[in-house]
């Protein structure tokens, strides 16, 4: 996790509007960011090492078939590429972070486009817990908080179950104290 | 939407001596007319699966009702078009015109034929605060569409609907991906009596909300009910649309084909109706816009506006003010001369599934002046004025990413709205309330990392939102921040209603 706010500080604060905003993080102060689970490095790899040993295997077969050289290079060009996304993987999965304040939830992501997105419990439509096969082998799942508008994108990958459905309630309790729809 | 979820009349009514199956109606025959002559509405069609649920008021209960039965000809007569197209000129030269034809009207016999057993197995009613629609033969589906999320209802009226004094009804709700339940046809009369009861039941206030009946349908011609606001003059219409760039490629268009066909000896008649048929698609987008706006009127009935429009296919829109969602303004570049501009509203049920942006009936003033489009505004927002929102350009080294729209771009924090200004050429200016941002968010590229900026997005239920792009990085937080702010205080004020 990059950049934690001090520990300690309550998550629930009122909404920040006096203190100047910090150049990386916002509200650093009334605001406690939760990381994702590191397991989820694992999920991510392995999900890759799927498709690259699929893309391997065609390539070398290719390769031992047709003998021509520009197999070998793309085989590099794969293996290369390879390395820089699994570095891009690890610090991707750390850089994931979700905060629950009082109104509303905070998910923030992404290495070269950095997103964060607020969305109020207020305007929650619902909420999907989901778990594939890798990530249940690695006991996690992802919650996902859906609004009516289309482009909110609050998805909360890697939490543990216990976490995630934790989540899930507080998101279903608070969505239905402060139902506001549209 | 496809299963009623919420209330289940079974479980108020005393037992059914026959068990049910699942779906369908228990073994008993159907009612000789389908429908059950005496006070029970539905004894069969819902599942007894679901939650006890509170007792269905009586008064609330109806009966089924079918739509027109001229109806299964009216979509006989709308598949014939589809037939035809779908046959294509292709095949049109190669089993020749008299073979078109049969082929054609066998085809357009047959959809009617299912038009009719489908108009059969089609009713509707209202169930409390539901509008339910049961359709479907094999696969039997009831819809019920809970009136309190009704976002717009719309009076469409075709060409051949005109003739026959029909109209079909559309309701837009949240969630559904298109139109949900269009009821085509009902009768003129039904239409507007039933849209006025679902406006009346959807609205905050049911008892005090129901404006006059509305007996404008019933005459076309005359002007919607309620306060008319503004009437858009035809040749203002067509002289806009003269205005666009497709109308400049038409010309282009024709030459085009003409000397195709004038010169080269290859292109056969086929060829070039082809070809022409595929070019209206693109170049007859300004002759659409002027068949679908003409006639343009804008009024207002107590809490909702009211629109209609059209010259061949009229539409009569009712949209509740307290659903629009955004309001946006675009000066297109060859409009600038005579000082107009284009106002449209996004209602949540119109949503991007209809992609090709014809059905999307989200015209607010096709086109006006500047004091025309302020009056309309300052009715849907009032306080809000397009000249002087408090607009703001992001700081000098947004060029790097906008080399010349940099000063054009705008964002900023009015008493009751976030405006965001963009576009050098196609000027736009979207508003949204605070109270209808559904969320925040925050995105910076690489590059707008480097230059230290980010794009704040608020986004709503219909359409895209605003963007307040290229901000400087703190402003942009700051603007989160405050956004989250004013949208939670926005919707706290508007809770007690």
């Amino acid at each position: 996790m990059t950049g934690d706010g001090p520990a300690g500080l309550p998550p629930a604060a009122p909404p920040p509007t006096g203190p100047p905003p910090g150049p990386l993080e916002p509200w650093p102060e009334t605001v406690r960011w939760q990381a994702v689970s590191t397991d989820l490095i694992w999920v991510e790899l392995l999900r890759l090492a799927v498709l690259i040993v699929i893309l391997l295997a065609g390539l070398a077969v290719g390769w031992a078939v047709s003998g021509q050289g520009a197999f070998g290079v793309a085989l590099a060009g794969v293996l290369l590429l390879t390395a820089l996304r699994t570095v891009t993987v690890i610090r991707a999965v750390r850089a994931w972070g979700y905060a629950e304040r009082e109104d509303d939830l905070l998910v923030r992501h992404g290495l070269l486009v950095r997103r964060l997105t607020i969305v109020p419990y207020s305007r929650m439509q619902f909420v999907d817990v989901s778990a594939g096969p890798l990530e249940r082998a690695f006991s996690l799942a992802t919650v996902q908080l859906h609004t009516a508008a289309a482009a909110t994108d609050a998805r909360v990958p890697g939490l543990r179950p216990a976490e995630a459905s934790r989540l899930r309630d507080r998101l279903t309790a608070l969505g239905r104290d402060r139902a506001e729809g549209l | 939407m496809s299963e009623p979820a919420a209330r289940d009349p079974e479980e108020t009514r005393p037992p059914v001596p026959q068990p049910h199956p699942g779906w369908y109606p228990p073994a008993a025959p159907p009612h000789p007319g389908g429908y059950p002559p005496t006070a029970p509405p539905h004894p069969d069609w819902y599942p007894p699966a679901g939650a006890p649920t509170p007792p269905v008021p009586p008064h609330g209960a109806e009966r089924r009702q079918r739509l027109h039965p001229l109806s299964p000809a009216l979509h006989g007569a709308k598949s014939l078009v589809v037939v035809i197209a779908g046959l294509s000129w292709s095949t049109l030269s190669r089993v020749g015109v008299g073979w078109f034809v049969v082929l054609a009207v066998v085809l357009a016999l047959g959809a009617t034929v299912l038009a009719v057993v489908s108009w059969y197995n089609t009713g509707y009613h209202v169930v409390d605060r539901e509008l339910r629609v049961h359709e479907g033969l094999l696969w039997r589906r009831t819809r019920a569409i809970p009136l309190e999320r009704l976002q717009a209802v719309e009076v469409v009226r075709p060409l051949l609907a005109q003739l026959t004094g029909l109209a079909e009804l559309r309701l837009e709700v949240v969630g559904g991906g298109k139109t949900e339940a269009p009821l085509a046809y009902l009768s003129v009369a039904d239409a507007a009596a039933l849209r006025q009861r679902l406006l009346a039941l959807a609205g905050p206030q049911p008892e005090a909300a129901v404006p006059a009946p509305d007996t404008s349908l019933v005459r076309p011609e005359a002007a919607p009910p309620g306060q008319p606001l503004h009437t858009v003059r035809n040749t203002d219409l067509l002289l806009s649309q003269l205005l666009t760039p497709q109308a400049f490629m038409i010309p282009f268009g024709v030459a085009f084909v003409a000397t195709q066909f004038l010169s080269g000896d290859s292109w056969s008649f086929v060829a070039v109706a082809s070809t022409l048929t595929a070019m209206a698609g693109v170049l007859l987008q300004p002759i659409r816009r002027v068949l679908d706006d003409w006639n343009f009127q804008l009024a207002r009935a107590a809490d909702t506006l009211r629109i209609r429009n059209g010259l061949l296919e009229t539409r009569a829109q009712t949209v509740p003010l307290h659903r629009v969602q955004t309001v946006g303004a675009t000066w297109p570049l060859l409009w600038r001369a005579k000082g107009w501009l284009r106002l449209r509203l996004e209602v949540a049920g119109y949503s991007t599934g209809e992609a090709d942006g014809r059905n999307r009936p989200d015209q607010l003033l096709p086109v006006g002046r500047q004091p025309v489009a302020e009056a309309i505004l300052a009715e849907v927002l009032p306080g809000v004025r397009l000249d002087d929102l408090p607009l703001t350009a992001p700081p000098p080294r947004a060029r790097w990413l906008n080399p010349l729209g940099q000063p054009v771009l705008g964002a900023g924090l009015h008493e009751r709205v976030f405006a965001v200004r963009s576009g050098l050429l196609t000027r736009q200016v979207v508003v949204v309330p605070y109270a209808r941002i559904q969320s925040v968010r925050v995105v910076q590229g690489p590059v707008q990392r480097r230059l230290g900026l980010a794009t704040v997005h608020a986004d709503t239920a219909g359409g895209a939102g605003a963007a307040a792009r290229d901000r400087a990085v703190t402003e942009a937080w700051a603007l989160a921040a405050e956004l989250t702010a004013r949208a939670h205080q926005a919707r706290r004020a508007s809770r007690p209603r």
